[in-house]
């Protein structure tokens, strides 16, 4: 496996702290959906290479958190930055890679040219061995040329994750990605977090499989759109809190 | 671990090279496996049904030319009356623009080119002149129709009418759009649409009912309109004021709301789908979703856990409890517009009746919310140890009782309009509750017949012509509605009476008799259907049997 590949390099320099900045931060986040109230007020900060697990139950809002720190939805009050950049922001998305719970592909594109739009749109020039590569890791290559719409659920999941690390990141945010995943499924994709956080990239992966959550630095468990625990592994009953989730 | 950070750069113009690339090839792609056949037989039927409905109006129309009076009457309310329409496109703009609209994007665009570091302005620009372009295209084309047939009875170039007209539905359409790309960019809030837009349309409204010339805030732009019969160059103004409205919304594409757009855009997909199958029960759920209208959470009132009421009419009473507050306006608006309607066929003007079943039909549709969430769920109503015309005759009771205040807020409206007739509210009072149910079950036979089968009697119609199966699912769609006009036709039959001198009490006892046994026919058709249903079934299948049977013999004689 290739190395994935650094964001691209440009002219314009943005805002540079003093500090290594958090790869996500959230300030008093809070999130509601007219009386109903998805997550309640709530800070964190994910360092930079961190490595993190996301727990919580059906509607605890871990997947509501995800999406706003992707930029896919906003904040009700409170504010969200992904290396001290405002998420959904033009700097904010050249860092992060999101893969979703629901993998969404265009329905007129097969695998290969779903790589090669995304990793251009990220200004990758070199993407196609990279992508090739991606897809053999995978056990996708001889799919390549198929449309990912006529995908099991099993092979969607993995072209969404296939398409997520054809690109530039060092933020990577995922929600549910073992889901629907088989055996070896789940070695290539634990395989391929490990060698992004080799790379310096910070990882948040909600999920219950506990193969990952025991390799994590962190735990981050929600209830009810609170936080009820946010510590190392060797703190917290992992067991208890994955079956909580 | 932590590493160096790497600073966060931007490149300009980053990735809109592939973007471009990408848009071009899926267009080729899309018309290298366009149906060609497909396509143009949709462009036919379209031209087809929009020639025969311009044909149909042009009927009504009389080909007699307006004397001077009729010339000066026209030039003075069509202002005030097509402002009505502008002050509608800027209302429900603003309410399209504050629910996420008005345009929606692929899923698929919001997860991988809206969420790649490129300029969201550049990308969402695109969907939003194709809207712009083909929302005004609609309107030209509506204004250009109505121009056509207005030039008939009207002096100056029929050429004249039709171009003017085009330019002012062109107008309405960039209006609607550029309103609700401004209110989606600044977030404006619902509640100031409703104050802000509500309150332009009204003041439209009272300036467009009264019998002596008003001024209303769209006047001016609207008297485009009637330019044949004099040019005011200050009607301009007007016109500028949308263009540079156009053009703000437009500057403002890379201000919509990501959230908003990634809503939108399943829902607005599933809605083409709902409408191409001419399911109206799926457009109107996908409506409430894309507007973001949910039940409330906690009921206007609650009602005992247990009670003496039958569980279906518990469960009816039960949805109602929990109606949210804009559904109730919208309802309560509904009747009052088809109120209006109905006073104006009765003063002249027979077409409102449509108008005015239009909305009666879709009040119908909210009332039987309750059915139709039964019907949503076949699975469970089959499931129940009673007959399902039972079940449904039975939700008929709520929606009749629930009907009962809408009527009255309907006959007020028609009473304030008809205030100086000493007739009036004995007519309204007699006809205003049987119009209202019967025009509520066209509602009822669309809700009960549920949505189109694509798939099924698929025999049959691989045996008739395009044309034929094409109007037949067109007809299946339309008859309920036309049921709910139908049951307008009351007042025209009180008009008659009045202009032949005969007794209008009689002719509104006459016509709410009618409705009466339309209610009756159409609840026992509801309670009858499966029966119905499985009869004609068996008729049909005993019919193919004995033909079969008879071919089998001739072809052994033979």
């Amino acid at each position: 496996m290739n190395k994935h590949p650094k964001p691209p390099a440009t002219n314009d320099k943005l805002h540079v702290p003093s500090s290594p900045p958090a790869a996500l931060e959230l300030h008093a986040v809070e999130k509601n959906y007219g009386d109903a109230t998805a997550l309640e007020t709530l800070s964190l900060r994910v360092e930079s290479g961190q490595r993190v697990a996301l727990l919580g139950h059906n509607g605890s809002g871990k997947t509501t958190m995800l999406r706003m720190s992707s930029g896919l939805l906003s904040t009700s009050s409170g504010d969200i930055t992904i290396f001290n950049q405002p998420a959904g922001s033009l700097a904010a998305r050249a860092r992060l890679s999101y893969i979703a719970d629901q993998p969404t592909f265009y329905d007129d594109l097969s695998l290969w040219q779903h790589l090669e739009y995304v990793a251009r749109l990220h200004g990758v020039d070199n993407w196609d061995q990279h992508a090739a590569d991606l897809l053999d890791h995978l056990g996708l290559y001889e799919r390549a040329d198929d449309l990912p719409n006529s995908f099991s659920r099993g092979l969607k999941q993995k072209a969404a994750i296939a398409i997520a690390f054809v690109r530039p990141f060092e933020l990577l945010i995922v929600d549910e990605p073992f889901v629907g995943l088989d055996a070896a499924g789940k070695d290539a994709l634990l395989e391929l977090f490990d060698q992004a956080h080799e790379d310096g990239a910070a990882l948040v992966v909600a999920t219950h499989e506990l193969g990952f959550v025991h390799s994590v630095q962190r735990i981050i468990a929600l209830r009810d759109g609170s936080l009820v625990y946010d510590g190392p592994p060797g703190d917290a009953d992992v067991g208890e809190l994955v079956r909580q989730g | 671990m932590s590493v160096e950070p790497i600073q966060p750069q931007t490149r300009p113009g980053l990735g809109l090279d592939a973007l471009q690339e990408m848009r071009i090839s899926r267009r080729k792609n899309r018309l290298l496996e366009m149906e060609w056949f497909d396509a143009l037989y949709r462009v036919y039927l379209t031209a087809f049904l929009g020639g025969g409905f311009v044909l149909f109006v042009s009927g009504l129309i009389k080909d007699t030319k307006l004397d001077s009076v009729g010339v000066t009457d026209f030039s003075a309310r069509t202002p005030q009356m097509l402002g009505v329409a502008f002050a509608a496109a800027f209302f429900l703009g603003l309410r399209t623009g504050a629910n996420g609209g008005p345009i929606a994007v692929e899923d698929a665009d919001v997860r991988h080119v809206l969420l790649a570091p490129i300029s969201r302005s550049v990308v969402l620009r695109h969907p939003v002149i194709q809207k712009v372009r083909s929302l005004t295209f609609v309107g030209v084309l509506a204004g250009a129709a109505a121009g056509q047939l207005i030039a008939r009875r009207l002096p100056g170039e029929p050429i004249h009418w039709v171009f003017y007209c085009a330019v002012v539905g062109g107008l309405i359409g960039a209006l609607f759009i550029a309103t609700a790309l401004i209110a989606h960019a600044i977030n404006m809030p619902f509640w100031a649409t409703t104050i802000f837009g509500g309150g332009v349309l009204v003041w439209q409204i009272w300036a467009a009912l009264g019998t002596d010339v008003r001024h209303g805030p769209a006047n001016a732009i609207a008297e485009i309109a009637v330019w044949p019969l004099g040019v005011d160059a200050v009607n301009l103004v007007g016109a500028l004021v949308i263009l540079v409205l156009l053009l703000i919304g437009v500057s403002l594409s890379g201000r919509l709301s990501i959230e908003a757009l990634a809503r939108r855009s399943n829902l607005v997909a599933q809605l083409k789908f709902a409408v191409t199958l001419q399911d109206i029960r799926t457009v109107v759920l996908l409506r409430r979703q894309l507007g973001q209208e949910s039940m409330r959470s906690v009921p206007w009132w609650k009602i005992a856990r247990v009670g003496r009421l039958g569980p279906v009419m518990r469960r009816g009473l039960h949805s109602y409890t929990r109606f949210p507050t804009r559904r109730i306006i919208r309802m309560v608006i509904l009747v009052a517009i088809a109120a209006i309607g109905l006073v104006y066929a009765y003063r002249g003007t027979a077409p409102a009746v449509v108008v005015s079943g239009l909305c009666l039909f879709i009040l119908g549709l909210e009332l039987v919310e309750p059915m139709s969430q039964e019907v949503d769920q076949p699975e469970r109503n089959e499931s129940f140890p009673v007959v399902r015309g039972q079940i449904m005759r039975m939700h008929l009771v709520m929606p009749a009782l629930m009907l009962i205040p809408f009527a009255i807020i309907g006959g007020v409206v028609a009473g304030i309009m008809q205030r100086n007739s000493t007739g009036a509210p004995a007519v309204i009072a007699i006809l205003a509750i049987p119009i209202v149910g019967a025009s509520a079950c066209g509602a009822v036979i669309n809700t009960v017949k549920g949505m189109p089968d694509p798939l099924g009697q698929s025999a049959e119609r691989l045996y008739m012509p395009p044309e034929v199966s094409g109007l037949t699912t067109v007809i299946r769609s339309a008859w309920p509605p036309a049921v709910s006009i139908l049951a307008c036709t009351p007042v025209l039959i009180v008009r008659s009476a009045e202009e032949n001198g005969m007794n209008v009490i009689g002719a509104a006892i006459r016509g709410a008799v009618a409705c009466s046994l339309a209610i009756v026919l159409i609840v026992g058709w509801v309670h009858q259907r499966d029966v119905i249903q499985k009869w004609w079934r068996d008729v049909m299948e005993g019919g193919r049997a004995a033909q079969a049977d008879r071919s089998k013999s001739e072809g052994g004689l033979l």
